[in-house]
């Protein structure tokens, strides 16, 4: 990763944190807060290596957890076998493609949740599952509409190096 | 003959001046009463008059309106400022004063707390959407430990659960892994407080036999050390005894609404060590 990759991609990680707790949560309902991070995830995982982009899919993954519920790691286990899943198939698509992206991401937040739920079973939280359940479809949305919009920045369809 | 040719046009203008100083002079007496020649030339003039006049005060007041116009823009654009500043004046005094209500609220609900309290401002909200966090502005160099209550003006808030040098996270009452010992205010039947997301919780462990109804106050029932005794914790909004079972299923509605959260106390008592 070049420098001013991982300059933009600190500063993505930052202004999405800040975004995702202190702004968008005064104009959003928490069903229609988009995954931020999650966007980003699969934006590495379509454009970088295994070396870089695994351990900084784990890394969004903590901070998400830091940032977001009880439970440091849960998060981060699912980020990093999303980043696994996403990137084992991205060398056979067109990753620079806008739907492709999209797409990604939905499959994203349904592989994230399912995690989430899955990792959720070691601890005492059995009425989430419905609160998961009931935020799914517009949480779904949301990132998917996220997506979009990040594959409107210029440069997107470019071949960036994030190696 | 070739002098008077040569002359002619000073004798003209000469003879011309002098008949027109002998023309006025005549006319001096009769100075209050038109001649023919006014009475003429103004007859001729007059229909001529009225329309020239017409389109020179239109022009002139087009012209007028065009420079008034200029000066009405740069009005209306200071006006424009002007009421910007006066309104951003307005909400921010709108702003203090409800930031007064709050807070007195809040000092209210300070006093009434038996322990030490420390104010604190909300400054973020969880990152995910099925956890209910909140991040407030005080951390360990403020004294702040985990599992410490945090309370506002209105009820109980939650129990911080991660506490870093500045800021700390507030597990809220609403969120599933919260639980709070409490009584139902007039039957005194006690119960654990578990959020339900979205906002609710529901009162467990609640028996059958135990008098609640709808629009009972929900309290904390002091019991665990959290919490201390009495502090408001919602409203019983739907009670349903099932056929079967030991328990009863109790809906509350939060005396707090979280959403609208700005500042909180937390209590400076008890903690994980």
């Amino acid at each position: 990763m070049s420098r001013s990759s991982f300059l933009i991609f600190v500063a993505a990680v930052f202004v999405s944190i800040l975004m995702q707790t202190t702004f968008l949560t005064v104009f959003l309902t928490s069903p229609f807060k988009p995954d931020l991070l999650l966007v980003i995830l699969v934006f590495i995982a379509l454009r970088s290596s295994y070396e870089v982009g695994t351990p900084a899919a784990w890394m969004l993954g903590l901070l998400k957890d830091v940032f977001g519920g009880l439970y440091l790691g849960l998060n981060g286990f699912t980020f990093l076998i999303i980043f696994l899943i996403i990137k084992g198939m991205a060398d056979r698509l067109y990753a620079e493609s806008c739907f492709l992206f999209v797409f990604a991401v939905m499959g994203a937040t349904l592989a994230c949740v399912s995690g989430n739920l899955l990792l959720l079973v070691f601890t005492n939280t059995p009425g989430i599952a419905y609160s998961i359940g009931n935020n799914l479809i517009p949480h779904l949305l949301a990132n998917a509409f996220a997506a979009s919009l990040v594959a409107l920045i210029p440069g997107f369809t470019e071949d960036e190096d994030l190696a | 003959m070739d002098y008077f040719k040569k002359y002619v046009l000073v004798i003209v203008a000469a003879v011309g001046i002098f008949l027109s100083l002998i023309f006025y002079l005549v006319n001096i007496p009769k100075s209050r009463e038109a001649n023919f020649i006014e009475r003429t030339a103004l007859s001729v003039l007059t229909p001529a008059m009225m329309p020239v006049q017409k389109t020179s005060l239109y022009f002139r007041g087009a012209w007028d309106e065009y420079i008034n116009l200029v000066n009405v823009r740069r009005e209306n654009t200071k006006l424009q400022d002007k009421i910007k500043e006066l309104n951003n004046e307005i909400l921010a005094g709108k702003e203090t004063q409800q930031a007064n209500v709050r807070l007195a609220k809040l000092l209210e609900m300070k006093g009434s707390i038996k322990a030490t309290t420390l104010t604190a401002t909300v400054i973020g909200e969880d990152v995910s959407s099925w956890f209910s966090t909140i991040i407030i502005d005080r951390g360990s160099s403020s004294g702040l430990k985990e599992g410490m209550a945090v309370v506002a003006a209105e009820g109980v808030v939650g129990q911080i659960v991660k506490v870093s040098s500045s800021s700390s996270r507030v597990l809220l009452l609403t969120d599933h892994a919260s639980g709070i010992a409490a009584t139902i205010q007039r039957s005194r039947a006690r119960g654990v407080v578990k959020g339900k997301g979205e906002g609710l919780c529901s009162l467990e462990f609640t028996t059958r036999e135990e008098d609640v109804k709808v629009g009972d106050i929900v309290i904390t029932s002091g019991i665990g050390g959290i919490f201390m005794k009495g502090l408001p914790i919602g409203e019983v909004t739907m009670v349903r005894r099932g056929e079967y079972g030991i328990f009863q299923t109790v809906t509350i509605r939060p005396a707090v609404n979280s959403s609208h959260l700005e500042e909180v106390l937390v209590v400076l008592r008890g903690g994980y060590e």
